[in-house]
């Protein structure tokens, strides 16, 4: 168990080694591509004094000590999106699932909004909310809404219908059929679109932050390349792909409790 | 009180196809009556138009005298695999019915415990479907249907999935919570040997469309157990109705 566990670990971080090694064999003086990349040893020490430097009153350089702030930024607003995602994507995705009249009523609407890509909403944001952080949150409410609804139709969409039978025999109303049975029966469908809604929430803050406010990840990135401080991106890209990932993390961990009798269920079958 | 009532009951899916054609069937207070027939000949139709499942095409229905119109508690229906809730536990599949229908926990728990411990299961309150065997799935199907005092218990083909060994004593603990309890049962069945050996009646079903050829009653004695099925009675009652199937199957 131990030590298959450890040989997949080493065979993850293979392929990431090779590449960060061959990156760094290529550069020659601390970069490559002509000045344009540094090489990763400087990044790695931009990234640490951005992580862990102490900004005297003289220190102009905004990348001193300030890794922890950005990142805070960033996931709040991620989260704070995410959170209204859910409360509207899976209520309605389980409306739209088991109810022809809703579905008739909300879903081609959904289905033509679809197409729109969070950066086409940028400007309505921006109109609305101004360079603030509720622009970002609208932003990444809009880019997971959409795979969570979805998977969450689709899953209460899919119920067995002899649970429902049963529901219904055993004098179930609709209100109890749709959090008794509707809605656990889509939860595997419903943390389908939950992982997929938080990495394109991760994608929108960084977007949003960008163009739409003065703080986060998204913002250092793009301040980062106009003064021209590439290791500062990179640095910064790193970052992202690392909260991504350890979002996505968190939400299969909680999946595996909440789904604990389908993996029960698959093991047995 | 739980009889129940069919008469001149037509039933076309999408289609046109005619799944019943002019049924006529009671079950009395109290009856076993075992529907048996070829897949496909309509006995589960029957079974679910009762339940409140499914809607008439034509005819009328009735449960003690009442139109039925939607499934409901009176009626508890076992399925033919159980159909249990799997992210429930047992004794948490067994209360839900009386907990949506707002029972007192007072009254509905001693009530549950005695089933369960009735059908084998003290030991697996905990324990999630998945980890059950057919047979003893379909007991906590049985269970959750029991719980709730059904004036009628409808079964479609509850034990056609299990192994032939499972299958007896399941039959037997059918005979033997029947004997004490009494209720109408319905019982849908492709099995020759088990309609005989439950029911008081059982109604001969053919196919395309549905209809009912032969209604016959079952006069052996009663409690009934595995012994009957080596009976010469039996023996003769299982001759009539594999002549009478096989004349179905020749005229077609």
């Amino acid at each position: 168990m131990t030590s298959s566990r450890a040989r997949r670990w080493l065979l993850a971080v293979v392929l990431p080694i090779v590449a960060v090694a061959l990156w760094q064999a290529a550069g020659t003086d601390g970069s490559l591509a002509g000045g344009a990349l540094p090489t990763p040893d400087r990044v790695w020490s931009a990234w640490i004094t951005w992580a862990f430097g102490h900004a005297g009153p003289m220190t102009l350089s905004p990348y001193v000590g300030t890794w922890a702030g950005a990142v805070g930024h960033s996931a709040e607003r991620v989260a704070k999106g995410f959170a209204v995602a859910i409360l509207l994507g899976v209520p309605l995705g389980v409306l739209i699932g088991w109810s022809r009249l809703v579905s008739a009523m909300v879903d081609p609407t959904i289905q033509w909004l679809r197409p729109v890509p969070i950066t086409a909403w940028l400007p309505i944001s921006l109109a609305i909310f101004g360079i603030r952080d509720f622009g970002a949150i609208f932003l990444i409410t809009i880019g997971a809404f959409y795979p969570i609804v979805i998977n969450t139709t689709q899953g209460a969409r899919d119920v067995e219908k002899n649970w429902i039978r049963a529901a219904l025999m055993m004098g179930a109303q609709p209100l109890d059929i749709l959090r008794r049975v509707v809605l656990p029966a889509a939860l595997p469908s419903i943390f389908t679109g939950l992982r997929i809604g938080l990495g394109i929430g991760w994608t929108a803050v960084i977007v949003a932050e960008m163009v739409a406010v003065k703080s986060g990840l998204g913002y250092v990135l793009w301040d980062a390349y106009y003064v021209g401080r590439m290791d500062i991106v990179i640095a910064d890209m790193v970052s992202i792909g690392l909260f991504g990932f350890l979002s996505d993390w968190a939400i299969v961990r909680l999946e595996l409790w909440a789904l604990d009798w389908r993996r029960l269920q698959s093991f047995n079958q | 009180m739980g009889t129940i009532q069919f008469s001149s009951v037509c039933k076309t899916y999408p289609g046109g196809i005619l799944a019943l054609e002019n049924v006529d069937f009671t079950v009395g207070e109290g009856e076993f009556v075992a529907l048996l027939g070829p897949s496909g000949c309509g006995k589960s139709t029957l079974l679910n138009l009762i339940a409140g499942f499914e809607t008439l095409s034509d005819g009328r229905m009735s449960f003690n005298g009442n139109r039925v119109t939607k499934p409901g508690p009176d009626r508890g229906v076992v399925f033919q695999e159980a159909s249990l809730l799997p992210w429930l536990n047992v004794w948490e599949n067994v209360v839900f019915g009386p907990k949506v229908q707002k029972t007192p926990r007072e009254i509905y728990e001693p009530r549950a415990r005695e089933i369960l411990r009735i059908m084998g299961l003290e030991k697996f309150h905990e324990t999630l479907p998945v980890q059950l065997s057919g047979g003893m799935r379909q007991r906590v199907g049985i269970a959750r249907a029991l719980v709730m005092q059904p004036k009628a218990l409808l079964m479609d083909e509850p034990f056609g999935a299990l192994d032939a060994q499972t299958r007896l004593s399941m039959q037997e603990l059918l005979l033997d919570i029947w004997q004490s309890l009494k209720t109408t049962v319905l019982f849908v069945t492709h099995d020759i040997d088990e309609a005989i050996l439950l029911a008081d009646r059982v109604c001969v079903m053919t196919a395309r469309p549905g209809r009912i050829t032969r209604d016959i009653r079952i006069d052996l004695p009663r409690p009934r157990s595995i012994d009957t099925l080596t009976s010469s009675e039996f023996t003769t009652y299982k001759a009539m109705i594999m002549a009478e199937m096989r004349g179905l199957h020749a005229h077609h």
